[in-house]
C-alpha cells in the first residue's frame, strides 16, 4: 500500500482509471461518481506527496517494457515534484470549487482529470513525442472544459483557444519532426547530449518550432490576445487552472527543452519574459474588467517567471526554487486564489467588487493575493523578486531591473485600485457556497504558512526578532474581531513596550535615538487611541506592525533585512490610511509612492552588491555616486521631499485622526533614518559632493514650498500636512550638510518634530472630534471650550517656529550656524523666508480654530477626551524639560554624531558654543520667565478687577453684525499673499504626476488595441511571432 | 551686591534709557510728520503723558485668558530683545545679557512678543486685528528676505554671530563699520526696516482710515498702555540692533543717540515722503530690489570680503 504512494506513475492510473470508470460509475449513483472523481483526486495529490517525500534520487520511469515514444518516459526529480505537488494540490481544490460545474456532467469530470493527467505528463515526461501528446491532451481537456459553459462568450473564447492550440500543436509537431530527422532520437537528454547536431538551419528551426510552440502556450506578448479572451470568457474555476495549471506544464516543458537552445540565444528568451512582463502589466491599467485584468497580471507573472528561467535554468537546486520557484509559486497561490474569488464574486466590472467586503475572510484573503502579487513581504513573491533582482544588480543589468521595477508598479496600481473598490462596500449580497469558499480559504493559509515559513528561512539566525513582532501583529489583527477595543490597544502598547526595551538594549548610539524616537514616540501616542470608542478589528494589529518594523529598521544589519522592515512599514501604514473614511484615493496614491520609493531602494541595494549595510561603505566612488542617488531618492519620496511630495496631503489628512499623528510624527522620520544610514557609511563618497549640494538645495526648496502651501490651505490636516513636509526639508538639507553641525541639527529637528506634530495633530484630532470638520474656517473660538487643546496647539506652534525659548529656538540655532559654518549662505537665506511663511500658516491655524468669534453651532462644545489630553500633556512635559535643559539631550545626539566625525560643538555649563556663535537656553529660559512674571504681576496690580466680556462686545463702529460669526476673519486669510506669490505654489508637481499617469494609461490604450478579439488578427500575431523569433535566432 | 544684582540695575537703567528716549523718538516722529504735512503737531513729551493717562484709567475689560496675556507677551519680547542686545560697547554691565546668546536669539526673539501678541489681540474677537495680523505677518516675511541676507552677508564677514565681537570688528575709525565695508547688505538691512518700523509705505499692518489701528483695537487702558511701552523700548531695541551691526556700535550713550537718531531718520524721511502700499505690493517690493540688493551684498562679503 505504502508503494502505491510512493510510485508516481500511480498519479496517471488513478487519474486514468477514474476516467474510464466515471460513466460506469455514473450509473450506479451520481453519489458514487463524485466520490470516485474527488478521490481519484485526492489520490493523486497523495501520491506525489508520497512520491516527493520518499524521493532520494530522480527516477525514471518506462512503462510496459517499450521504449519510448511507444510507452511513457517519465523522470520524477526534485524539480518535478516542486511543480506536480503545485499542480495535483490546485486540481483537488479547483476541482472541489467547481463542485457545482462537474456535478451534473461526468464529461467535464472525465476532462477534469483529462487536463490534470496531461498537466503532470508535460511536466514529467523525457520524451518529446510523449511531451506532444501531453500537450494534446491538456489542450483538447481545456477545449471541452471551456466550451461546456455553453455560453457565447466561454464558446467564443474556447474557439480562440483551439485555434491557438492548433498552431501550438502544428508548431511543436514540425520541431519534433525535425528534431527526431536530425537527432534520430526522441528523447529530451538525448536531443540534448546531441545538441551540436542541431546548429545548422534545420536543426535552428527544429529549435526555433519547439521553443514557438512553448512560448505561445505561456501566452508572450503581444501573441496572446486569444489567451485574455480565455481567461475572461471562461469560466473562473477553469480560468484558475489554465492560469496556474496549464501555464505550469507549459512553463516546466520549456525549462526542461532550454538547454536544447544555444546559450547565445537566451536573450531572446529573457526578451520576450521581458516584454510580456512589462507590456502586460502596462496594458492591464486601463483594465476594469476583473476577469481580463487576471489575465493581463497571470500573463505578466508567467512573463517574469520566464525571464527569471532564462537566467537561473541551470543554477543549483536551493537557487532555482528560490527565485524561479518562489516567483512561480507566488503567482501560484495567488492568482488561483484570485480567479476563484472572481468566481464567487461573479462581477465583471471591478467597480461593482465592493460586494466582496461583506465576506471578511474572502476580502482577507484578497489582500493577501493582492499584496503577494505586488510582492509586498512576507509573501513569497517578495524574497524570490528580492534574490532575482540582487543577482541582476550583480551583472549590471540595469535595463532589466527597470523594467521590472516599473512594470512591478503598474501591476501594483491596478490591482490596489481594485482593491479600492472592494473596500468601497455594497448593499448586495454575497452569495458563496461553501465548496467555493473553502479551496480559498485553504490558498490563503498555505500562503500564511509558506511565508511564515520564508521569513525564518530567509532572514537567517536574526529571523525570530521579525518573525514574532508580525506573527503578534497577525494574532492581534486576528483577534480583533473577539476583544473590546481598549483591551486591543493595552496589547498593542505592552507589546511596543517590550519591543522598545528589546531594540534599545541591541543598539547603540545613532541607532539607539532613532530607536526612541519611534518606540517612545509611538508609546506616548498609542495613549491617544484609546479616545475611541470602537476601533476597526485590524487597527491595533497594523499600528503595532508600524512601529515594529520601525523598530526592526533601526535593529537591520542586512540590506534585506533593512528592505524587509521598510516594505512591512510600507504595507503597514498604508493598511492604515486606506481605513480612513474617505482615504482611499489618497491611500492609493501614497501607496504608489511608496512603492516608487521601494523600487528605488531594490535598485540601489542591487547595484550595491552589497548584502550589509555595512558593505555600502566599501563602494568605489562612481558606484557609491549611484548607489545613493537611487537610495536617498526612495528616502526622499517617503519624507515628501519637493517634487514627489503630492502624496503627502492626501495620506496625512485623510488618515483617521489618531493615525495622522503617527504617520506625521513617527513615520516621517523613517526617512530621515534612511537617509543617515547612507550618508554614514558613504560618507567619504558623498561629503562636498554636488550630490550632497543638490540635496540641500532640495531640502530648502521643499521647505519654502511645503510651507508655502501650508499657508493657503482651508482644510486644517492638510495644512498640517504641508507643514510637515516643509520641515522634512529643514531635515534633508541639515543631513546633506554632512558636517557634525549639520546631523545634530537633523536629529534634533527630527525629535522637535515629534514633540510638536504630536501635540499639533492630536490638538487638532481632538478639535475634529469634537466639531466634526476640517475646514477652519467653520470653527473659531475654541479656546474657552477646549482651553487645553489650544494652549498644545499653542506650545507647539512657538516650538515650532523657533521662537525662543522653547524647543524650536534651538533647531533653528543650529541649523542656520550650520548651514553658515558649511558656506551654504544663499540656501540659509532661504531657510529664513522659509521659516518667515511657517508664521503665516502657524498663525491662521491656532487663530482660526481657538480665537476669533466662536460659532453659535459651538457652544455646547467640551474639551477634548481625556485620551487625547494625557499624550498631550507627556510631550509638553517633556517640551518644557527640553526647552530648559537643552543640554540634556543635545549633548546625546554631539556624541552619538560624534562617533562618525569630530564634534564642533562645546559645553560649558548650559551654554552651547559653535565657532560662530553661542546659546545658552537654560538662561534663556529663565530670563524670559523672569521678566513675563514681573510684567504679568504689574498687570494684575494695575488691573484689580478685570470685567469680562460677551463674546461679540467689541468696538465696532457702531455697527452691530446679527451674525457675529461671520465676522471671524478665517477664509481665504491670506489674500494678498495670494495675490503675490500665488503663482509660485501652482500645482505643477501635481499637473506633472497627473501627467505621467495619463500617458501610461494612454499607452496602456494604445497597445491594448492590437487585441482586437478577433481569432484571425491573433493567429497572425503568433504566426507573425513565430517569424521574429526565426529571424532573430537565425540572425545570432 | 554681587555682579547678577548689578546687572540687573544696569539692565533696568538701560530699559528706562531706551524707553524714554523711544517714546520721544515717536513723538519727533509724529511732529516731522505734522509739519511736513503742513500742521504743527503734538508737543514731545505728548507720548509721555498719553501712556500715563493709559495707566491710569479704570476701565478693564478682557475677552479672556489669552487677550489678556497678550501685552504681556509684547512687552516681555520687546524687553527681552533689548536685554538681549549689549548696547553699549565695551561696557561689561550694558552688555545686559548678552551672554545668554547671539544674534540668531535677538532676530527670533523679536518674534516672542509679536506672536503672543498676536494671539492675544486674536482672541478679542475683532476682525480688524486678524486682518492687520495676517497683513503683518506677510509683509514681515517678505522683508526678512533682504534682512536675513544681511544678516549672512555679516556673519560671514565678521564669521560670528555674536553681536559683541560684530561690533568689536568695526572699531577703528569710521572706514571700519560695515555701512562702509559692505554698503549693499547695509541698504538692503535699511530697506527691510523701513518694513519693520512699519511707517509708510509699508504701515499695512496699522493701516489707519482702513482697518483702524489693526491689530490692537481692541486693547485699553493699561493693556495700551504697556503696548506703547514695549513700542518705544522695541524701537530703541532695534535701533541700538542696527547700529551695532551696521554702524560700528556705541561706547557711550551720546554716541548711541546720535547714531540711533540717523538711522530712525531714514524710516522719517521715507515716511513723510510715501503713500501706503497695499499688502501684495509690499510682499513684491521686498522679493525684489531688496532682496537683489541683499543678494549682491551677500555675495559681495563672499567673493571678496573674505
Amino acid at each position: 500500500m505504502v508503494a502505491y504512494f510512493q510510485n508516481p506513475l500511480n498519479i496517471y492510473i488513478t487519474a486514468m482509471a477514474a476516467a474510464f470508470l466515471l460513466g460506469l460509475v455514473h450509473k450506479l449513483g451520481k453519489m458514487a461518481s463524485l466520490t470516485l472523481f474527488y478521490g481519484a483526486l485526492t489520490m493523486m495529490a497523495a501520491v506525489t506527496l508520497g512520491s516527493a517525500l520518499s524521493l532520494s534520487q530522480p527516477l525514471i520511469i518506462q512503462t510496459a517494457g517499450f521504449i519510448a515514444p511507444l510507452s511513457i518516459n517519465l523522470q520524477f526529480g526534485y524539480y518535478e515534484a516542486f511543480f506536480t505537488i503545485c499542480v495535483n494540490i490546485a486540481a483537488l481544490l479547483g476541482g472541489l470549487y467547481l463542485y457545482d460545474y462537474l456535478k451534473d456532467s461526468v464529461l467535464a469530470r472525465a476532462l477534469f482529470l483529462m487536463l490534470v493527467v496531461g498537466i503532470n505528463g508535460m511536466i514529467m515526461t523525457r520524451d518529446l513525442f510523449n511531451l506532444f501528446i501531453f500537450i494534446e491532451i491538456t489542450s483538447i481537456a481545456t477545449y471541452g472544459l471551456i466550451g461546456l459553459d455553453r455560453n457565447i462568450k466561454a464558446l467564443s473564447a474556447g474557439f480562440k483557444y483551439i485555434l491557438a492550440g492548433g498552431m501550438i500543436s502544428a508548431f511543436f509537431l514540425l520541431g519534433t519532426a525535425l528534431t527526431y530527422y536530425k537527432t534520430g532520437t526522441l528523447n529530451i537528454d538525448q536531443i540534448i547530449a546531441m545538441k551540436d547536431v542541431l546548429q545548422d538551419p534545420i536543426g535552428l528551426t527544429a529549435i526555433t518550432l519547439l521553443l514557438t510552440a512553448l512560448l505561445i502556450e505561456l501566452k508572450p506578448f503581444p501573441a496572446n490576445g486569444w489567451g485574455l479572451d480565455v481567461y475572461q470568457g471562461s469560466n473562473a474555476g477553469i480560468a484558475a487552472m489554465i492560469s496556474v495549471g496549464v501555464s505550469t506544464g507549459a512553463l516546466f516543458a520549456l525549462y526542461k527543452l532550454l538547454p536544447l537552445f544555444p546559450a547565445q540565444h537566451m536573450g531572446i528568451i529573457s526578451g520576450i519574459g521581458l516584454a510580456t512582463f512589462f507590456f502586460s502589466n502596462l496594458m492591464g491599467l486601463k483594465q476594469t474588467d476583473a476577469k481580463r485584468m487576471l489575465g493581463y497580471s497571470s500573463i505578466g507573472q508567467m512573463g517574469l517567471v520566464l525571464l527569471a528561467l532564462s537566467f537561473f535554468h541551470t543554477a543549483p537546486l536551493t537557487m532555482f526554487l528560490g527565485i524561479v520557484g518562489g516567483l512561480f509559486l507566488n503567482h501560484f497561490l495567488a492568482k488561483a486564489a484570485l480567479f476563484w474569488i472572481a468566481g464567487i464574486v461573479k462581477k465583471d466590472h471591478i467597480k461593482e467588487w465592493g460586494i466582496l467586503s461583506q465576506s471578511k475572510m474572502l476580502t482577507v484573503v484578497f489582500i493577501i493575493a493582492v499584496f503577494a502579487l505586488i510582492g509586498l513581504p512576507p509573501f513569497p513573491g517578495f524574497w524570490a523578486k528580492w534574490q532575482f533582482i540582487m543577482v541582476l544588480g550583480s551583472g549590471n543589468h540595469t535595463f532589466i531591473i527597470a523594467a521590472i521595477l516599473i512594470g512591478s508598479l503598474f501591476e501594483a496600481v491596478y490591482l490596489l485600485r481594485w482593491f479600492n473598490y472592494v473596500l468601497a462596500g455594497s448593499e448586495e449580497k454575497l452569495a458563496c457556497e461553501k465548496s467555493k469558499r473553502v479551496p480559498v480559504l485553504i490558498f490563503g493559509l498555505i500562503t500564511a504558512f509558506i511565508s511564515a515559513l520564508l521569513i525564518k528561512s530567509s532572514l537567517g539566525p536574526q529571523s525570530s526578532i521579525y518573525f514574532f513582532p508580525i506573527a503578534f501583529a497577525v494574532i492581534l489583527m486576528f483577534v480583533g474581531n473577539f476583544i473590546p477595543t481598549k483591551l486591543r490597544a493595552l496589547f498593542a502598547i505592552s507589546g511596543i513596550s517590550y519591543l522598545s526595551y528589546y531594540v534599545q538594549m541591541n543598539v547603540s548610539g545613532l541607532n539607539l535615538i532613532f530607536a526612541q524616537m519611534f518606540l517612545w514616540g509611538g508609546m506616548i501616542l498609542s495613549i491617544a487611541t484609546f479616545y475611541k470608542t470602537k476601533a476597526k478589528p485590524a487597527t491595533y494589529g497594523l499600528l503595532f506592525l508600524m512601529l515594529a518594523s520601525l523598530g526592526g529598521l533601526v535593529l537591520s544589519r542586512t540590506t534585506l533585512e533593512f528592505f524587509f522592515c521598510w516594505e512591512i512599514m510600507t504595507l503597514a501604514s498604508y493598511l492604515l490610511v486606506i481605513s480612513g473614511k474617505n482615504a482611499k484615493k489618497a491611500a492609493l496614491t501614497y501607496i504608489t509612492f511608496s512603492l516608487g520609493s521601494a523600487a528605488f531602494l531594490m535598485a540601489g541595494f542591487a547595484l550595491s552588491n552589497s548584502l550589509t549595510l555595512m558593505g555600502l561603505a566599501a563602494l568605489p566612488s562612481s558606484q557609491a555616486t549611484i548607489v545613493f542617488t537611487l537610495l536617498a531618492l526612495g528616502f526622499l519620496i517617503k519624507m515628501g521631499a519637493f517634487g514627489v511630495h503630492i502624496w503627502v496631503p492626501g495620506a496625512y489628512a485623510e488618515a483617521e485622526d489618531d493615525i495622522s499623528a503617527f504617520i506625521a510624527a513617527i513615520l516621517s522620520k523613517a526617512g530621515v533614518f534612511g537617509l543617515f544610514v547612507i550618508a554614514i557609511y558613504m560618507q567619504s563618497t558623498i561629503s562636498n559632493s554636488t550630490l550632497a549640494y543638490s540635496l540641500g538645495w532640495l531640502g530648502i526648496l521643499t521647505a519654502t514650498f511645503g510651507a508655502l502651501m501650508a499657508a493657503f490651505q482651508e482644510d486644517i490636516k492638510k495644512l498640517l500636512a504641508y507643514s510637515s513636509m516643509g520641515q522634512m526639508g529643514y531635515v534633508i538639507a541639515a543631513v546633506a550638510l554632512m558636517s557634525h553641525l549639520g546631523w545634530v541639527t537633523a536629529l534634533y529637528l527630527s525629535i522637535n518634530h515629534i514633540l510638536y506634530k504630536s501635540l499639533l495633530f492630536l490638538s487638532v484630532a481632538g478639535v475634529i472630534y469634537r466639531v466634526n470638520t476640517r475646514e477652519m474656517y467653520k470653527m473659531g473660538g475654541l479656546i474657552k471650550k477646549m482651553p487645553i487643546s489650544f494652549i498644545s496647539a499653542m506650545m507647539a506652534i512657538i516650538a515650532m517656529s523657533g521662537v525662543p525659548p522653547l524647543t524650536g529656538f534651538g533647531g533653528k540655532w543650529l541649523m542656520y550656524t550650520a548651514l553658515i559654518e558649511k558656506g551654504w549662505h544663499l540656501q540659509a537665506a532661504l531657510a529664513f523666508f522659509a521659516s518667515g511663511i511657517a508664521f503665516l500658516y502657524m498663525y491662521r491655524l491656532v487663530h482660526s480654530i481657538f480665537l476669533g468669534q466662536a460659532k453659535p453651532e459651538h457652544k455646547d462644545v467640551k474639551e477634548a477626551p481625556l485620551w487625547l489630553i494625557i499624550p498631550q500633556v507627556i510631550f509638553m512635559g517633556l517640551m518644557m524639560v527640553g526647552s530648559t535643559l537643552p543640554r540634556l539631550w543635545v549633548e546625546k545626539l554631539s556624541v552619538a554624531v560624534g562617533e562618525f566625525m569630530p564634534s564642533t560643538l562645546t559645553w560649558s555649563g548650559q551654554t552651547a558654543t559653535t565657532s560662530l556663535g553661542y546659546w545658552n537656553g537654560f538662561m534663556v529660559m529663565n530670563i524670559v520667565g523672569v521678566i513675563f512674571v514681573i510684567v504679568l504681576i504689574f498687570l494684575l496690580l494695575t488691573f484689580q478687577k478685570v470685567q469680562k466680556v460677551k463674546q461679540f462686545n467689541i468696538v465696532f463702529a457702531g455697527e452691530r453684525p446679527f451674525t457675529p460669526e461671520t465676522t471671524h476673519v478665517a477664509y481665504n486669510m491670506y489674500a494678498p499673499v495670494q495675490k503675490a506669490l500665488g503663482g509660485w505654489v501652482k500645482p505643477r508637481a501635481t499637473a506633472f504626476w497627473d501627467g505621467v499617469t495619463e500617458w501610461s494609461h494612454t499607452l496602456s490604450h494604445m497597445f491594448a488595441g492590437i487585441y482586437t478579439g478577433n481569432g484571425q488578427t491573433y493567429l497572425f500575431f503568433i504566426l507573425l511571432f513565430f517569424l521574429m523569433l526565426n529571424f532573430l535566432i537565425g540572425a545570432n | 551686591m554681587g555682579p547678577l544684582g548689578l546687572k540687573i540695575i544696569y539692565t533696568l537703567i538701560t530699559l528706562v534709557i531706551c524707553g524714554v528716549y523711544g517714546l520721544l523718538l515717536g513723538a519727533f516722529m509724529a511732529k516731522t510728520m505734522a509739519r511736513v504735512q503742513g500742521r504743527i503737531g503734538i508737543p514731545l513729551h505728548q507720548p509721555f503723558v498719553d501712556i500715563i493717562k493709559n495707566y491710569g484709567k479704570r476701565t478693564a475689560i478682557s475677552h479672556g485668558i489669552m487677550f489678556y496675556l497678550g501685552p504681556v507677551f509684547r512687552l516681555t519680547g520687546g524687553i527681552g530683545t533689548l536685554v538681549f542686545i549689549p548696547v553699549i560697547f565695551g561696557s561689561e554691565y550694558f552688555s545686559n545679557f548678552s551672554v545668554a546668546g547671539d544674534l540668531l536669539l535677538v532676530m527670533y526673539f523679536i518674534f516672542f512678543g509679536q506672536l503672543g501678541m498676536a494671539l492675544g489681540a486674536s482672541e478679542g474677537g475683532h476682525p480688524y486685528s486678524p486682518i492687520g495680523i495676517a497683513r503683518g505677518l506677510a509683509q514681515m516675511c517678505a522683508f526678512e528676505v533682504p534682512f536675513a541676507l544681511a544678516i549672512i552677508a555679516i556673519a560671514i564677514q565678521y564669521n560670528t554671530f555674536s553681536i559683541t565681537e560684530i561690533v568689536a570688528a568695526q572699531q577703528g575709525g569710521i572706514l571700519s563699520w560695515t555701512f562702509f565695508t559692505n554698503p549693499f547688505a547695509v541698504v538692503a538691512a535699511l530697506l527691510a526696516m523701513l518694513g519693520m518700523n512699519m511707517y509708510p509705505p509699508f504701515s499695512i499692518v496699522l493701516a489707519p482710515q482702513e482697518i483702524p489701528i489693526g491689530p490692537p483695537t481692541e486693547y485699553h487702558s493699561a493693556y495700551l498702555g504697556m503696548l506703547q511701552s514695549n513700542r518705544a523700548i522695541f524701537a530703541a531695541a532695534k535701533l541700538v540692533l542696527f547700529m551695532n551691526l551696521f554702524f560700528g556700535g556705541a561706547t557711550n550713550f551720546p554716541v548711541l543717540v546720535l547714531k540711533t537718531w540717523a538711522i530712525y531718520m531714514c524710516s522719517v524721511l521715507v515716511g513723510a515722503a510715501f503713500p501706503r502700499f497695499r499688502p501684495e505690493e509690499t510682499i513684491r517690493f521686498f522679493l525684489r530690489w531688496p532682496t537683489v540688493i541683499g543678494i549682491v551684498g551677500l555675495l559681495f562679503a563672499k567673493y571678496y570680503l573674505i
